[in-house]
């Protein structure tokens, strides 16, 4: 038989050269760009998405650097402003895809303002937001997703905040799709993203990912293995819950699943006098 | 061509949509607002985009999107709303991006008096942001030089994939003088260098021409474009070494300088014979001209320095102009800046500080007073 | 069993495992979830000093696919003979 060389079959959307990946051993951001990578590889298969016009753009965080890792246009730019500088480039350009990947830190608290008017425009652009919990990259301090007590760098004596439910408020916008998964089930990242390609208007993935080396390391679960059997236990999928059962509660559980899903206009085209 | 009768806001916007603007993003602030204003109503029928962002900081950073989308882009704001925008400025320097931001100077500081002018944002233009750049920056002192200037800050921007800032203010926003407009054909307009696409590889968007001014890989082309925000070496990776550092900061900053003769302009009246030259700039510059005239009346020899460029400035040409000047007397809306770069650039001369703190523009009686102690 | 240009690969009937054997940082994920035990960690250390995954008891492999979608790094993907 001949010898021929095995490439893993996500190599063709990678910067090869680039890998290893800077990521800690067993992070989750690595299972979520797998996960996207494979449906993306599927949308271009079937002819659906072009891949000169895909465009990913991230902020500042461990997640943004996932981008540079892709083989496509991408652009690593400043922490929290990935999806105004999307919309400039969607609108000067409306046949680009926009995929914005970040941070809880990244989207929802330096870019939460951002995140709030492109989700009440029904923006088109898929956001990705990968939630680890803590400000990982800069070393560990408190992100608006940390649940209440925990210890990080900057709250030594335990949060004392009680953490924000991202896709709660995503879901009160006028989002076109609305789900969360978890990197404990990489099938439903893959579907989620498979589906949001498709779709119009602002469609944001929240995917809740391990850090063993920061969070792990906060509540006690360093090793990788402990940490995703432990995010596992808490994950609960739900079939199209509602935004009220979107529960985010470290100790009580996640709800994983697709909150909302429609189909109204998008920013574009009601910009162009679509009305429905 | 037409000849019309506009206000300085009027014309920044006309001249933005000759030189080719096709993507604009901004918030209401006054001053600036009717240059927004007036965008929204004619650059979409021109086939352009116009949004209202939900404030400046993500304003300047959909231009700076839309510029790597293959737009002209331009943003106008006023002070407050300059100094949101300011760490997105060095995102566009060193991702080296074609944006054109115009500030229209109010009084400050901080909410100050939104309808009043005033000069005190002249270093804020050069300096708002973080990190070692330099980026041109461009000062009208008509509503005909605001449209003609707006050509040059594009075609500047564009020449050298930099942004450029247009510092307007209150009072040139808001003049009505007459105003030629120019149709596309009639004046220059300059498009940056997009490479031929050769390779499936990913395009280097810091790879420099001679010029020392890299083709810019538009998004949507097939480049692979990385725009980084990192300090990057000529892939865009990532690259904290001190060869990198070195030559990236350099060839941004020589990039610009090297280019003094086209983005640096002056202008010079009565300086054969003048003794001592008053120096100035933007609506100010307008009451000084009357002065000087003044004075020749009364005998003094007064020369004429109108800077247009306010960066980076040709410290030759500046020091050159008037020869037998042995005093230099700096005129401004503020609280005396240019007046530092002329001290340091004037060896040989006694420079003076005439600061006329105006909220409206500064009345000859008010300059004469300044500049009189100093004759 | 080859290795060619850093993969390690192993087969049986119907499923190749392929392990990128330098992109792997011996996180463990591979090993915890598959669920018929095919991967064992190896004893041949990376150029970056972690120990892949080795698939040695690959006759149990059905090709699930659970190693190839957990992994964070592009290092494990599976093939069909």
């Amino acid at each position: 038989m001949a010898l021929a060389m095995h490439v893993h079959p996500l190599d063709k959307h990678l910067r090869v050269k680039r890998l290893p990946t800077i990521f800690c051993s067993g992070c989750g951001i690595g299972v979520a760009l797998s996960a996207m990578l494979r449906a993306l590889d599927k949308r271009i298969s079937e002819g659906s998405v072009n891949p000169n016009k895909v465009l990913w753009v991230s902020g500042i965080g461990c997640s943004g650097r996932a981008v540079l890792y892709l083989n496509y246009d991408v652009a690593h730019v400043l922490h929290g402003r990935a999806i105004p500088f999307a919309i400039g480039a969607v609108l000067a350009n409306p046949e680009l895809k926009a995929i914005v990947i970040g941070g809880d830190g990244d989207i929802a608290a330096i870019g939460g303002n951002h995140l709030i008017h492109a989700a009440k425009r029904n923006f088109d652009m898929v956001v990705v937001m990968i939630t680890n919990f803590i400000y990982a990259m800069t070393g560990g301090q408190v992100a608006p997703t940390t649940p209440y007590g925990v210890y990080t760098t900057t709250t030594p004596a335990g949060n004392p905040e009680y953490p924000l439910n991202v896709i709660k408020l995503v879901g009160a916008l006028n989002a076109n799709y609305v789900a969360r998964a978890s990197v404990t089930t990489p099938h439903l990242i893959e579907q989620y993203f498979y589906k949001a390609l498709a779709m119009r208007g602002f469609r944001f993935i929240e995917v809740v990912a391990t850090c063993p080396e920061m969070f792990g390391r906060h509540i006690g679960l360093r090793d990788s293995v402990e940490m995703f059997g432990e995010l596992k236990k808490r994950v609960v999928y739900r079939h199209r819950p509602s935004l009220e059962e979107a529960m985010m509660d470290w100790e009580k559980g996640i709800v994983i699943g697709e909150f909302v899903e429609r189909n109204n206009p998008s920013f574009i085209e009601l910009l162009r006098g679509v009305k429905k | 061509m037409r000849r019309t009768f506009a206000t300085g806001n009027f014309a920044v916007a006309e001249g933005a949509m000759t030189a080719g603007l096709r993507f604009y993003a901004g918030y209401p602030i006054t001053p600036s607002s009717e240059i927004f204003e007036y965008l929204a109503e004619e650059l979409p029928k021109r086939g352009g985009v116009v949004v209202q962002m939900e404030d400046e900081i993500a304003s300047i950073n959909a231009i700076i999107g839309a510029s790597w989308a293959g737009a002209k882009a331009m943003t106008a704001t006023s002070g407050p709303g300059f100094s949101l925008m300011a760490e997105a400025i060095s995102l566009a320097v060193v991702t080296e991006t074609p944006v054109v931001i115009v500030n229209v100077m109010r009084a400050g500081p901080s909410t100050g008096a939104p309808t009043k002018t005033s000069q005190s944002d002249v270093f804020q233009a050069r300096w708002a942001s973080h990190g070692d750049y330099i980026v041109p920056v461009y000062a009208p002192w008509s509503v005909q030089e605001a449209y003609d200037l707006t050509i040059k800050a594009f075609n500047t921007a564009e020449l050298l994939r930099t942004p450029v800032i247009l510092l307007s203010d209150a009072t040139i926003a808001h003049l009505w003088e007459s105003l030629t407009i120019y149709d596309r054909g009639e004046v220059e307009v300059i498009e940056r260098k997009i490479p031929k696409k050769v390779s499936d590889e990913p395009y280097p968007p810091h790879k420099p021409d001679e010029d020392l001014v890299p083709p810019m890989p538009i998004f949507g082309a097939g480049f692979k474009a990385l725009v980084e925000s990192l300090l990057h070496d000529e892939w865009g990776h990532y690259s904290p070494t001190n060869s990198v550092y070195h030559s990236l900061v350099k060839r941004l900053v020589d990039k610009v300088v090297k280019r003094l003769s086209y983005v640096y302009e002056q202008e010079t009246r009565f300086c054969e014979d003048a003794e001592v030259l008053l120096v100035s700039y933007g609506s100010t510059a307008r009451t000084v001209y009357l002065v000087i005239k003044e004075l020749r009346k009364r005998g003094v020899r007064a020369g004429f320095l109108r800077l247009k460029t306010l960066w980076p400035l040709d410290e030759v040409r500046i020091r050159g102009c008037c020869p037998n000047a042995k005093k230099v007397i700096v005129v401004e809306n503020n609280i005396g800046k240019i007046y530092m770069d002329m001290s340091r650039i004037f060896r040989n001369q006694d420079v003076f500080s005439a600061s006329v703190l105006s909220l409206e523009l500064p009345t000859p009686s008010e300059v004469l007073e300044a500049v009189e102690p100093w004759l | 069993m080859f290795s060619v240009g850093g993969v390690v690969s192993r087969s049986n009937n119907k499923f190749r495992v392929n392990v990128i054997v330098d992109r792997c940082k011996e996180c463990g994920l591979c090993i915890f979830i598959c669920p018929t035990k095919v991967l064992v960690r190896s004893s041949v250390m990376n150029r970056y000093g972690y120990y892949p995954p080795d698939p040695v008891f690959i006759d149990k492999c059905v090709g699930c696919k659970l190693c190839e979608y957990v992994c964070p790094d592009f290092a494990i993907f599976i093939e069909k003979v």
